[in-house]
């Protein structure tokens, strides 16, 4: 039973590796001369790949037997016998509650107890569960505590209901409103709770503004015991012992218990009635106040505490210093006064003997927020006592589990203004279970405990105690030196602080060097040192440019020529590596013994990267295993290699870093393998960053990868703005056609439209619309009405390309954007309904005016109607003309916004006339709807001063000076303006919250256009089974759009809890959706796993929850898939109906990205390979505790039956080509060769970056993304000008079409040659690309080769010829040999 | 009941106590050369013989209580901490009831706050005198062949360079978990302990609790008692070095904390 049960297997090296097996150097039949292939070390590494699981599948397997207490058989005489069974979230009452029934059995005066108490988390177990229903069945009290998470609650609900009636006494502490509806003492019940008028009530009401209703409680428990007193009624009575009841569980000691359960069995148990039971009233301990286990006492004044601190006997040399740093601790008094604080005493012992001082306060109720203020600030100076704060309740600062106030939080720590941590104790699993478990912590744990309190501004997720508050020893040691860490940033001058600067190089090779999302990195680090110099910081030798920095760091100063090295910063012998790494024998498994020949001279290990006086700026090392495609198959058990162990260790020991500051957006250090969430001391990542304050700037549109740095290397994130997007405009063919349509317009009707329709039609074909557009043959006859049609759908399509919104350029940070930039963001941020806020969406209005409503106008224009078309042009360009007005208003002369306020102040003034009116008034929309506008114009306003808001550079120099970074949402700036202004500690959401009301209603929309589309593209039939991904930022950004979609296809809807958390589904009929159900086959990042796994038990029981539904087989398709392969498999339907795949946990990506942005791999049979040995591990809702486990075969089957693939794409920054992640995870093709008819899927792309939502094929995607990006000319001169950064984003874009290619096949001949046209043919161009980055030229011309030796590019020999020659010489001009 | 206990703690020096013990030979046992190690210490020789009114052992809070309450009853039932308590025990080979002893008698030798709390906390260590401290060690290395006492275990930590937890793993209070990364958990009491000397690993008694981290454990370890210790400890194998052990894995823990009023039970520190 309790057995831990593994279930190793061994991947067969004959079936799978087929196609790996082959010699690697594939690639070099079209490459034109040998390069070296990069190939990661000892080479063998393990294959086995092991799933451990606890016996019963779930987290934890403790049994409540180790909470019975059964009163001794020599002392059952002549007593009466009183049961007690109490549920608890946490162990802490465990203790204390036994002692006080042993107490009490020992004193054998009233009753004899018998006693059993459950953690909430055990009744998941099903055999439990029954114990708990047996147990209830003759027992007189029941007690429940912190029942927070919903399915628990309603199990106990279930249970405890059946036998209220019977029970002689229920009382449910702070809980869930169904839980606490069970109290019963007499006559008091809490069954009118949520409906009744009276205060007492009126205290659990939803939408309560303050921390909620356990708060309220709380507070009730202060005050009205004394009033209650004094009535008289019997009624009044009950509820005087309720509330004397909560007093004593609040101040929870054996006395108080022991008290507690003399009075409830004295007023309530029958058999006592008539016996006089005395007991004491509660012992009251402080409700907030200071805690140390030396003090004689509680202290209520900091003063005081201070005085006695002073005053210690024991205290050393290093405690009395006055210069020593200072922690403030946030403690549960639940755990002092039940006496279950070893973990605290253990904390506070690890900080004194570092020398630390420490001040650890507390509070009895869930709101954190005033002791903290109240203990841990100067009342008169304003400043904090402490250089940092650790909470060690795992809570969010106010409301705990139940509803919490993250403004009221924030508002606190920004007066306290230092770094401040949230560490957790394990609450739900054993010690033993957390570790074993590859997904770390609990799910629900991470929710509560981790996601929470990141909404604080909570850092370092740090488990560092087990059950029962042992300490585990080395996670506070982590704890305790990283805290001090921190607080040393505050104590330090800026002259004396060491600031170790990390880039990345993504694929490894010399042109990638400072890789990060639209982020000019060395022109932002270049920025940032500038400004750190003028603060004070040492940043002695600081070249005069950016790009002599670039080149310092880039080149390796002492080889004679320019060589393919980078700048070595410190040579790392074997011997020092090796004392200085204390885990650097555990990456011999997986790379040999050091040095390796990564990062490694051969002798030495190498550290990369340049240092100025107090600033080191290194390249980060990468996985290793990049080109070698057996890693990239079987990375899962990788270790990082010497050469990464080396860069860290050199950081931290050598270096001696006070900091690290990661430059950019999507490092290796957060994806080294290790638990999801909750690292133990064998998880890399944790390991890796030692105990350096870890900084780190992050793209703001990417909460979810941040969230991953913030959990993993415990990085405080601090957002950045990504280039304000701009409208693609039109270049060259599509230029010329739209000046062909302007002119049909004016003369269509004049006898020359026949004519110029055919000059459109050939244009179209010249620029290859005819794949988007169904064109006429040329010449052919045409009715007028034809002609407009034809005409509507160029148009149409020309205005798709011509508005899609692009970043230009790359951003710098601390460089504002300018104010045309702005115009495009607010155009867009305008286009939105924001119905919540009462704010309309300009096109709305204009199209108002002229008596159309804007989704038929949208519709009208997707259908090609001309007029509608046109009429969506012209509100395009008047909402741009409006805003711009606007805009012009608030800019000075050098085009930059300034001084918005104020100038907003006078726009916005009585008496003059708006910008925006002034401009309307001479177009067509004069009469639009002033009110309407104002509201629009005002919230315009109050963005457009965010966006310009420059808090990037700010909040950096916070964070180094250890003071708090205010945390705000990552996202989207147009969805979600709150994104702005950047600069923040950006953290993810409540996971628990989503998918949202409205993210269902999108959902719906998307769902139901794809399923349209596919019926029109399948002959009128419904897709059976439609693959999907779930993207973690995706979700982030709409609130779990793309997860309602899942689940509106499968025909659920999501239940929400009285918190608003989503964690159950119900069937919506089938009449009411009017359509079968879809089966799906969801493949979720290893992002989305590790931020969402709650999610994927949601989705896993929707899908269980509908293959179980009695339905026909023709009208829901999961069953009819269920029910083939559980016949097949000889398994039940619910085990055969498994859609919900991710990565093994602690494991990222198919690494098809890698293998393509590194050229290592054969064919696409091996990338389908590689994708189905990483992305076949499936979450079981009926097993959660087992996490992710490997089911290839179920995986395989439900691909096979997949009529269509779809992704969404987001957000208009990160589209097909920018990243790798969409092909990466894209199965097109490997469904295709999985399908028994062998026919190729559909593949989709839902674009939701737009008010207009669209549902395109994937090849028109590539389509759209080719012509706005890799060929628009406004796109690759905005990249240009960024230089060297510029010339890598290039190539990258045409290193992921080839990537699309291989996995989707869906790239037309077209793009390549016309991306060849531009790039290699313009000898210009050619030239500067040369010269900018000549190492990542090379790789741009590598591809094209690439592109054609694998067949996805048929071009003439000539091009061919050209590019071999240029692939020559660029190599002799990167090996010096020119110069 | 609780204030009897209570206050029984409050005057522990006052409180003479018959040693009362379950096994019938210790109503009266020679300590050899007991004289020999209290010498040093006049001061602290009646702490260290004095009975001390205590809480209940773990042991006998595992099981079900005795029909008086059972603070009074734990307090009744177990022998003050002495060095003669632990030489008999050891002597005895009852290297489980000498753990518990050493434990114990840590405590009260730290002192009046440290008795008070049921615990050490890691600056009162530095209290403890260092001859006490030594003889409680000797009396170890001496019934183990100089494999267990703290100079074993201070031997141990520093082949492993100061690291607790490969130094836990060495002395065995930790064990290997069945896991694809190589992962270790802290054993639990009692039950994973070895309590007897042969196939052990050295050092792996007395055990010192990691309940509350490794930081008295490390003062202990780095107690002034133990840098001459080398002349101090005339005793096979290799002097000089003292180490208190520790650990246990609280997930286990028999006894409920409690609070430490009313139930001085935890001796674990």
């Amino acid at each position: 039973m309790a057995s831990l049960m593994s279930t190793p297997f061994t991947l067969s090296t004959s079936e799978h590796l087929s196609s790996v097996s082959q010699k690697q150097t594939f690639l070099h039949s079209f490459l034109p001369r040998r390069q070296q292939q990069p190939n990661a070390g000892g080479g063998r590494e393990s294959l086995r790949v092991r799933c451990a699981a606890v016996g019963n599948g779930l987290f934890t397997q403790t049994k409540p037997e180790v909470r019975r207490i059964v009163p001794p058989p020599d002392q059952s005489w002549g007593l009466p016998r009183v049961k007690v069974v109490y549920v608890v979230l946490e162990a802490q009452y465990q203790s204390s509650l036994s002692a006080a029934v042993r107490a009490l059995n020992a004193d054998g005066r009233y009753a004899s107890f018998e006693v059993v108490g459950y953690l909430v988390e055990e009744l998941r177990d099903q055999e439990t569960y029954a114990t708990f229903c047996r147990d209830l069945e003759d027992t007189n009290v029941f007690i429940g505590s912190l029942i927070f998470v919903e399915e628990l609650a309603l199990k106990v609900k279930a249970a405890v209901e059946k036998e209220r009636d019977r029970m002689d006494a229920v009382l449910v502490f702070p809980s869930m409103p169904e839980v606490m509806r069970l109290n019963k003492l007499g006559s008091f019940s809490m069954s009118q709770l949520g409906q009744s008028k009276s205060p007492f009530f009126q205290l659990f009401k939803r939408k309560k503004q303050s921390a909620g209703f356990a708060e309220s409680m709380l507070k009730l428990v202060r005050t009205l015991p004394k009033v209650l007193k004094y009535l008289p009624s019997d009624k009044a009575q009950d509820a005087r012992l309720y509330i004397l009841s909560l007093q004593f569980w609040l101040g929870g000691s054996p006395e108080n218990l022991q008290n507690f359960l003399k009075m409830i069995v004295g007023a309530y148990v029958p058999a006592l009635r008539g016996t006089r039971v005395d007991y004491d009233d509660p012992v009251l301990f402080l409700d907030s106040g200071i805690w140390h286990p030396l003090a004689p006492t509680m202290y209520d004044d900091v003063k005081e505490y201070l005085n006695w601190y002073g005053t210690r006997r024991d205290a050393g040399g290093k405690l009395k210093d006055p210069n020593a740093p200072v922690i403030g601790l946030i403690l549960q008094r639940s755990h002092i006064v039940t006496g279950d604080d070893g973990h605290y005493v253990a904390v506070i012992m690890e900080l004194e003997a570092r020398g630390a001082k420490v001040i650890p306060i507390f509070s009895g109720g869930l709101d954190f927020s005033g002791p903290a203020e109240r203990y841990l600030i100067d009342p008169i100076t304003k400043k904090p006592f402490v250089h940092a704060v650790v909470s060690l309740t795992g809570f969010a600062l106010v409301g705990g589990p139940a509803r919490q106030d993250h403004p009221r939080a924030i508002e606190a720590l920004r007066k306290l203004d230092v770094p401040y941590i949230v560490a957790l104790p394990l609450v739900f699993q054993t010690t033993e279970e957390w570790l074993n478990s590859t997904l770390g912590l609990h799910p629900i744990q991470v929710a509560l405990q981790v996601a929470l309190p990141e909404l604080d501004g909570g850092m370092e997720p740090i488990v560092f105690s087990g059950r029962k508050a042992h300490a585990l020893h080395k996670r506070v040691e982590q704890l305790c030196t990283r805290a001090i860490r921190w607080a040393e940033l505050r104590r330090k001058t800026k002259e004396e602080k060491k600031v170790a600067i990390t880039v990345f190089s993504f694929p490894p090779d010399k042109g990638n060097v400072g890789t990060a999302a639209y982020l000019n990195v060395f022109a932002s680090i270049y920025s940032v040192l500038e400004d750190l110099k003028a603060e004070g910081y040492n940043v002695e030798g600081l070249p005069e440019t950016a790009e002599a920095l670039v080149e310092d760091v880039i080149h390796d100063k002492e080889a004679q020529f320019s060589s393919p090295n980078l700048n070595v910063a410190y040579k790392m012998s074997v011997r020092e590596y090796q004392s200085l790494t204390p885990y650097a024998a555990a990456l011999e498994d997986s790379w040999g013994k050091p040095p390796g020949n990564l990062n490694s001279d051969g002798e030495n290990l190498l550290v990369y990267g340049k240092q100025y006086g107090n600033v080191f700026i290194g390249v980060q090392p990468t996985f290793g295993y990049e080109g070698d495609p057996m890693r990239l198959l079987f990375s899962k058990s990788a270790s990082p290699h010497h050469g990464f162990a080396a860069y860290y260790s050199f950081v931290e020991k050598v270096f001696g870093a006070d900091a690290v500051l990661h430059f950019g957006t999507h490092g290796s250090l957060e994806f080294m393998p290790g638990k999801q969430v909750g690292m133990s001391d064998a998880c890399y990542p944790d390991s890796l960053i030692g105990n350096i304050p870890n900084i780190y700037y992050y793209a703001a549109n990417n909460p979810s990868e941040a969230t991953i740095a913030k959990r993993r290397s415990y990085a405080n994130t601090i957002s950045y703005l990504t280039p304000p997007a701009e409208n693609a405009g039109l270049y060259k063919g599509l230029k010329q056609l739209a000046e062909l349509i302007s002119s049909y317009q004016s003369l269509k009707d004049t006898g020359r439209g026949p004519q110029i329709v055919s000059s459109i039609i050939s244009t179209a074909r010249q620029c290859n619309l005819d794949k988007d557009v169904e064109l006429p043959e040329e010449g052919a006859e045409l009715k007028p009405a034809e002609r407009d049609l034809v005409v509507g759908r160029v148009y149409s399509k020309i205005m798709e390309i011509e508005s899609r919104l692009l970043p230009c350029g790359l951003h710098v940070i601390g460089e504002p954007p300018s104010a045309m930039e702005a115009v495009a963001t607010l155009v867009n941020i305008a286009a939105l309904d924001r119905p919540e806020d009462g704010i309309y969406s300009l096109p709305g209005i204009l199209a108002d005016t002229v008596g159309r409503d804007i989704e038929d106008v949208y519709r009208g224009n997707d259908r090609g109607i001309l007029n509608d078309v046109e009429l969506l042009r012209e509100i395009t360009e008047v909402s741009r003309g409006a805003i711009t007005a606007f805009v012009d208003r608030t800019t000075n002369k050098k085009g930059q916004v300034v001084d918005v306020a104020e100038k907003l102040g006078s726009v916005l003034g009585f008496g003059q006339t708006e910008p925006w009116v002034q401009y309307l008034s001479k177009t067509k929309f004069i009469r639009a709807d002033r009110e309407k506008l104002r509201t629009l114009f005002e919230f315009l306003g109050e963005c457009l001063k965010l966006v310009v808001a420059d808090n990037e550079l700010g909040s950096l120099k916070q964070a180094l000076e250890g003071k708090y970074v205010v945390p705000g949402p990552g996202g989207d700036p147009i969805r979600n303006p709150k994104v702005l202004p950047t600069g923040k500690n950006i953290h993810a959401l409540d996971p628990q919250a989503i998918p949202t009301a409205a993210a269902l209603q999108s959902a719906k929309v998307v769902v139901d256009r794809l399923l349209e589309r596919q019926k029109a593209d399948n002959g009128g039939k419904y897709p059976e089974t439609v693959a999907l991904v779930l993207w973690g930022t995706d979700n982030i950004k709409t609130y779990g759009e793309s997860l309602a979609q899942v689940l509106w296809m499968l025909g659920v809807r999501p239940v929400a809890d009285t918190f608003g958390r989503v964690n159950r589904v119900e069937p919506v009929s089938l009449e009411e959706l009017g359509r079968p159900r879809i089966d799906v086959v969801v493949n979720c990042s290893g992002v989305f796993r590790d931020l969402f796994i709650n999610q994927m038990n949601l989705l896993d029981s929707a899908v269980k929850l509908v293959a179980e539904l009695d339905e026909p087989e023709e009208q829901n398709y999961v069953r009819k898939h269920a029910l083939a392969q559980a016949a097949e498999l000889g398994t039940t339907v619910r085990e055969a109906a498994t859609r919900v795949f991710s990565n093994a946990s602690g494991s990222y990506s198919s690494n098809v990205n890698l293998a393509v942005e590194n050229s290592s791999w054969n064919d696409e049979k091996q990338l389908q390979d590689m994708y189905l040995s990483r992305k076949s591990f499936a979450f079981d809702c009926d097993a959660p505790g087992a996490g992710m486990t490997e089911k290839r075969k179920v995986f395989e089957m439900a691909l096979a039956t997949a009529d269509a693939t779809f992704q969404n794409l987001d957000s208009s920054e990160i589209s097909l080509t920018d990243v790798s992640h969409y092909f990466d995870s894209d199965p097109t093709n490997l469904v295709g060769s999985l399908r028994k008819d062998g026919k190729k899927p559909g593949a989709y792309i839902a674009d939701t970056t737009t008010a207009n939502a669209q549902v395109r094929t994937l090849a028109e995607t590539v389509r759209l993304d080719a012509r706005t990006k890799l060929l628009n000319p406004k796109w690759y001169e905005g990249m240009m000008s960024s230089g060297y950064e510029g010339v890598r984003e290039i190539e990258k874009r045409l290193t992921n079409t080839v990537g699309w290619s291989a996995t989707s096949g869906q790239v037309d001949n077209w793009v390549y040659e016309e991306a060849n046209e531009t790039f290699i043919k313009d000898e210009q161009m050619l030239k500067r690309l040369l010269d900018t980055n000549p190492n990542s030229f090379r790789k741009l011309v590598q591809t094209f080769l690439e592109a054609s030796g694998r067949g996805y590019w048929d071009t003439s020999e000539e091009n061919l010829d050209r590019l071999r020659q240029l692939y020559a010489e660029v190599e002799d001009k990167i090996e010096g040999i020119d110069r | 009941m609780a204030t009897t206990s209570l206050q029984s703690l409050h005057h522990r020096l006052l409180h003479q106590k018959h040693h009362h013990c379950h096994r019938s030979s210790t109503a009266s046992f020679p300590i050899p050369d007991s004289s020999l190690f209290l010498k040093p210490a006049p001061g602290s020789r009646q702490k260290l013989f004095s009975s001390l009114s205590s809480s209940s052992s773990p042991s006998s809070s595992l099981t079900t209580p005795s029909p008086v309450a059972p603070s009074t009853s734990s307090a009744a039932d177990a022998d003050s901490p002495s060095l003669e308590l632990l030489a008999q025990y050891l002597s005895d080979g009852d290297f489980r009831q000498a753990d518990e002893v050493t434990r114990r008698l840590l405590i009260v030798l730290a002192g009046e706050a440290s008795q008070k709390r049921g615990y050490i906390f890691f600056s009162e260590v530095q209290f403890i005198p260092t001859e006490e401290l030594q003889a409680v060690d000797r009396l170890w290395l001496e019934h183990s062949g100089g494999r267990f006492g703290y100079s074993a275990q201070r031997r141990a930590w520093e082949k492993v360079r100061r690291d607790f937890t490969r130094f836990f793993i060495r002395v065995g209070w930790m064990k290997k978990l069945d896991t694809e990364v190589e992962q270790y958990n802290y054993r639990s009491f009692p039950e994973e302990f070895i309590w007897q000397l042969e196939g052990t690993p050295e050092g792996h008694l007395p055990l010192t609790n990691a309940l509350r981290g490794t930081q008295l454990l490390c003062s202990i370890l780095t107690h002034p008692a133990f840098e001459n210790a080398g002349e101090a400890a005339e005793v096979p194998s290799t002097a000089g070095e003292d180490r208190a052990s520790d650990d246990l894995n609280s997930r286990e823990r028999p006894m409920p904390m409690g609070t430490r009023k009313l139930f001085k039970s935890d001796y674990s520190f």
